[in-house]
């Protein structure tokens, strides 16, 4: 009788090689996310289900949040015009995230989200509120050129 | 005779990071209808160019940036 080989002796990881499912899963890294909330909550509710989103996530840092508030989108999503923006940053583990995204995914609330490691010039500080303001100023400078 | 060398606008500004959050930016690299320019208008260099595709991209799947913009639109 034929017996089928095992599973894992067929195919997989023989060589030991660095997979997503092994040694790069207990990474840590920085992530950030970028999640549109309905507009229709209140402020309240959406601090509410950050938390418990976040509460999976078992960071060790505190989530930096940064509330852009409601917004124009660019283009209808399904009946929505408007959206409660919020971007986080985070350190997390890569094997915390499947199960983070599939609560963000159950969530109806969440419209749409985006998680992604999160670049930035390693050893520069952040921007100040200042230099900010002065990008802002220029950016404004520019469109006005152009119309 | 042969154009003078345009400069990248990208290193110009001093952007280290091109980030998919700031659509003022990226809206300077996208036409009226909304397509990403190409370099060769714009003048961004090629190692800028692929980051700012993938920014743009991402902008417009979070919706700060439309996919397409209709001639009605204003």
């Amino acid at each position: 009788m034929l017996v089928p080989k095992p599973l894992s002796s067929r195919v997989g990881n023989p060589r030991g090689a660095v997979t997503t499912k092994g040694r790069i899963a207990a990474l840590s890294r920085e992530y950030e996310a970028v999640y549109i909330f309905d507009s229709a909550l209140e402020d309240a509710t959406i601090a509410e289900k950050l938390e418990k989103h976040h509460a999976l996530l078992a960071a060790s840092e505190p989530i930096t949040l940064d509330h852009w508030g409601r917004r124009q989108l660019a283009y209808k999503i399904g009946s929505k015009d408007t959206g409660y923006y919020v971007v986080a940053r985070f350190k997390a583990e890569g094997k915390v995230l499947p199960e983070f995204e599939r609560s963000l995914k159950l969530d109806d609330s969440v419209v749409r989200y985006l998680i992604s490691v999160h670049e930035h010039e390693l050893g520069a500080p952040p921007m100040t509120e200042e230099q900010l303001a002065a990008r802002r100023a220029r950016d404004g400078d520019d469109d006005d050129d152009e119309e | 005779m042969r154009r003078p060398k345009k400069t990248c606008p990208v290193t110009e500004a001093g952007i280290r990071f091109i980030d998919y959050k700031d659509e003022r930016f990226l809206s300077r690299f996208v036409t009226d209808t909304g397509k990403i320019l190409p370099s060769r208008l714009s003048g961004v260099d090629s190692r800028h160019q692929r980051q700012l595709a993938k920014a743009i991209k991402k902008a417009r799947y979070l919706a700060l940036l439309p996919y397409i913009r209709t001639q009605s639109a204003p």
